[in-house]
């Protein structure tokens, strides 16, 4: 099930909210049983019998970290639990996830024909998986302490808000709220307003931008413009997309009692590529950092080790988002920058206006998605290719000009909302008084307004897939 | 203060619409037809318990509610308002608005489907139209007539006339391309209005050798309000139109016969009661149809005309009746071509015209 779903909106979240709220605040367990519950069927109606592989997962992760801290002290006990808990995390990652890459590649290289496994990925194994790595791990490090209440840990694996496309949340973020959590009317009312904006980015702003990617995909025209219209629309969805479900998580987090930590902050406006995954999918690169790079010793190292652990974050980080080499490349591609960032390129972009910086960290994110927008390395030399208007292609033809004018009212929005323009403006104006009233009686109107407006493009059709559900 | 009431105010519109909408939904009954979108609409999908582990059984699911989403035809008005709007895209699910008109984009070309679609206009005619006089023509759509001066993209009309001429021997192109103009279709449908083709079906009766008019006295018949196929389709709203069949001495008296697996019903040329339906062009010759045979009693001629056809033959047909005694209409996107000599026995020395529009030549895979 998506968010950005008739079936979602007016099916499951109203009686998940009735049943929710019907509960008395102060019988918190009977309400995580509640969202326990409904986060299964969340999954269950997405997926299928693939929920056994999820709570296999919570089973392995909730009784490799009771039985750690029932052995902390001992020397090899807790090791080989925790060996056994990645394992399985791995192992479960490994088999849905990654069998077939490497089967391919052994019968490519060995000129061999293993069987492929064909296993069906379930989607959002990548983040519960990484969740539950991070819970065992902390429980190793005795950063905090089990949770022994089966149903409490099962509502921090699962809770549908984040179950299936982040943020990857550390159990430490939630540990009091399963516990303790209040729940406000402007906390509800913020969860509403997050919750309504991610939903308009992702469907006015990414599935729009996901058609007109459709259009230039199935068309027959291959000129040069089509080929940048095509990665700039890709450019756009991405953010619009995973940063709207992140909205979308958070908003509903917080209309449930908790707390999620943020994952977008205005990437576009980075001034460096090591800026921007500063801003980008905040919890993935928080959790490279702390669970591999700073493991790995970081930046306090040898400058060739130094390299080494960004080289090997980074292949990590793309190969997480799939088993293709397109996204290893990608991986690649983004470690050499960070390298030539902190080698020389920091200190130049220090010294020269911040636009230039910001143009050069905007070409690289857009030329980075040209590479993990493709299936294969080939598709992503012949999107270059098609970019460079190699092979005689025309600059420009019927389709490519007409779709240029018929979308440039939308890049403009999208680039206009990818900025803190809009929320600036709304800061300036709110100085008046007078002005300020009349926001407070607009913001409910616009809530409103919105919230109908995405429902009618919902209903009109235009249904997508969320991007990051396939990683 | 301020801000408690308008955090309450933000989560009464979020819970009265959260819901509210589906509260609508379990009052109001489900609807059987999409008058505006002309389809059937997705019923409450009925799933044995085993099924619930099958991934189609929540897609049924997510179709129902789309389709049966309460107030479904506004909020695609909505989305159509603000895709224009808003966030100023040209078109809307492919249809455009030029004036007052809508418009439905068909592009581009697809030379391999006009080859496919002359390919099989000629087998038919060597299969069974040995010794009758063969005629083609093609109807020009809408966008013929305002795409390419708008901005749209707009098909070579020139080379696909180029492609049908070049590979369809043997028989008399009808040109008519040049006798249309814009306003002689609906503002808010694909079809050309009856009234205004007179001068049309004139051109192609004395292309045919006839020496009679089709301009005869016709009592026009108005039916409103009239909403075309592009109406539903782009969802803006619109003026009604309103649609006009002529009737003569003729049209009343021949007797009409569609050909059905169950054998042949009687019908009439123009059949108001269709207005209504999900398509009120149906109303004329019952709308889609394999094999439609009209006998002119009144006509003693003996001549006889095969037309293969598309809707847009539906009301040309009744314009050329007077100069036949019979009129066999096929539509090739119904009955499979191998077949028709199930329904029909073609006569030596009839007349018979390929007539179809662009957008069916440029989409002639439903050709069977």
């Amino acid at each position: 099930m998506v968010f950005s779903s008739i079936s979602f909106l007016f099916v499951f979240l109203p009686a998940v909210l009735l049943l929710y709220y019907a509960v008395p605040q102060r019988f918190l367990g009977a309400r995580n049983g509640i969202l326990l519950a409904a986060s299964l069927l969340f999954y269950f109606y997405g997926e299928q019998l693939m929920v056994l592989a999820l709570l296999f997962s919570v089973a392995i992760n909730y009784t490799c970290s009771l039985l750690i801290e029932r052995f902390r002290g001992e020397r090899i006990i807790p090791k080989i639990t925790l060996a056994v808990s990645l394992l399985a995390n791995l192992g479960l990652l490994g088999y849905f996830k990654y069998c077939d890459f490497f089967i391919e590649n052994i019968n490519s290289m060995l000129n061999i024909s293993l069987p492929l496994l064909k296993a069906v990925m379930p989607i959002g194994i990548s983040f519960y998986t990484f969740q539950n790595m991070s819970y065992t791990v902390d429980i190793y490090l005795a950063r905090t302490k089990a949770q022994r209440n089966l149903v409490k840990f099962a509502t921090y694996v699962a809770m549908f808000p984040q179950l299936v496309a982040g943020p990857i949340v550390r159990y430490t973020e939630v540990e009091r709220e399963l516990d303790n959590r209040a729940i406000t009317i402007a906390g509800f009312s913020y969860g509403v307003r997050r919750f309504v904006l991610g939903l308009a980015k992702k469907v006015l702003v990414a599935n729009t931008m996901a058609e007109l990617g459709s259009i230039i995909s199935y068309s027959g025209e291959s000129s040069v413009l089509f080929a940048w219209m095509g990665a700039a629309a890709f450019f756009f969805q991405i953010y619009f997309d995973f940063s709207g479900y992140s909205d979308m998580a958070i908003g509903l987090g917080a209309m449930l009692g908790f707390k999620f930590p943020e994952n977008f902050n205005l990437p576009y406006m980075a001034r460096s590529v090591t800026d921007f995954w500063r801003r980008w999918h905040m919890t993935l690169s928080r959790w490279f950092r702390d669970y591999i790079y700073i493991p790995l010793g970081g930046n306090r190292v040898s400058k060739p080790k130094w390299f080494f652990n960004i080289a090997v974050v980074w292949l990590l980080t793309g190969f997480w988002h799939g088993a293709s080499w397109n996204f290893i490349a990608w991986g690649l591609y983004f470690a050499a920058l960070l390298a030539l960032e902190k080698l020389v390129l920091l200190k130049v972009l220090g010294k020269i206006p911040r636009v230039f910086g910001h143009i050069f960290a905007m070409a690289a994110v857009f030329f980075g998605f040209v590479i993990f927008n493709a299936d294969t390395l080939s598709e992503v030399g012949r999107n270059f290719a098609a970019m460079s208007g190699m092979g005689g292609r025309a600059f420009w033809g019927v389709e490519s000009r007409y779709y240029l004018s018929s979308y440039a009212g939308l890049f403009a929005i999208a680039a206009v909302a990818s900025t803190p323009l809009v929320a600036a403006i709304g800061g300036k104006l709110r100085r008046n008084m007078v002005i300020t009233r009349v926001l407070d009686i607009a913001e409910p109107v616009a809530i409103m307004a919105l919230l109908l407006l995405t429902v009618g493009f919902l209903v009109d059709g235009s249904f997508n897939p969320f991007l990051y559900f396939r990683f | 203060m301020r801000d408690k009431i308008k955090n309450i105010a933000v989560i009464a519109v979020f819970l009265l619409v959260v819901f509210g909408l589906p509260v609508a939904n379990l009052v109001l009954p489900d609807a059987d037809v999409s008058v505006n979108e002309r389809r059937m609409l997705r019923q409450v999908p009925n799933p044995q318990l085993s099924d619930f582990l099958d991934k189609r059984v929540y897609q049924e699911y997510e179709e129902y509610f789309l389709d049966q989403f309460v107030g479904r035809d506004a909020f695609r008005t909505i989305k159509a308002i603000a895709a224009y709007g808003l966030l100023r895209v040209r078109d809307n699910n492919g249809v455009y608005v030029v004036g007052r008109g809508l418009y439905k984009t068909e592009y581009p070309l697809d030379e391999r489907a006009i080859l496919r679609a002359a390919d099989k206009f000629s087998v038919v005619s060597a299969k069974y139209l040995a010794g009758l006089n063969l005629y083609y023509s093609i109807i020009p759509d809408k966008n013929y007539f305002v795409a390419e001066q708008n901005g749209y993209p707009s098909l070579d009309y020139a080379r696909l006339v180029e492609l049908m001429t070049d590979n369809m021997p043997g028989m008399v192109y009808i040109d008519i391309f040049g006798d249309l103009a814009i306003e002689d279709y609906y503002l808010t449908d694909l079809h050309w209005r009856q009234e205004a083709i007179l001068h049309v079906a004139e051109k192609i009766l004395a292309s045919m050798g006839s020496g009679y008019s089709a301009l005869h006295n016709y009592t026009p018949n108005e039916m409103a309000p009239f909403y075309g196929a592009y109406y539903g389709q782009a969802a803006l709203p619109a003026r009604p139109e309103t649609l006009v069949y002529l009737t003569s001495a003729t049209t009343k008296a021949a007797t009409v016969y569609v050909y059905e697996a169950t054998g042949r019903r009687e019908i009439q040329v123009y059949n108001p009661d269709l207005f209504s339906g999900i398509d009120p062009y149906n109303l004329f010759l019952a709308g889609p149809q394999m094999v439609v045979e009209i006998e002119n009693h009144a006509c003693d001629t003996g001549r006889e005309l095969y037309m293969f056809r598309d809707s847009f033959g539906s009301s040309l047909a009744p314009l050329l009746l007077d100069n036949y005694s019979k009129i066999t209409l096929i539509d090739l996107r119904y009955i499979d071509y191998n077949y028709l000599d199930m329904f029909i026995t073609f006569t030596p020395g009839a007349d018979a015209i390929f007539i179809y529009g662009t957008q069916i030549l440029n989409n002639s895979g439903m050709l069977q």
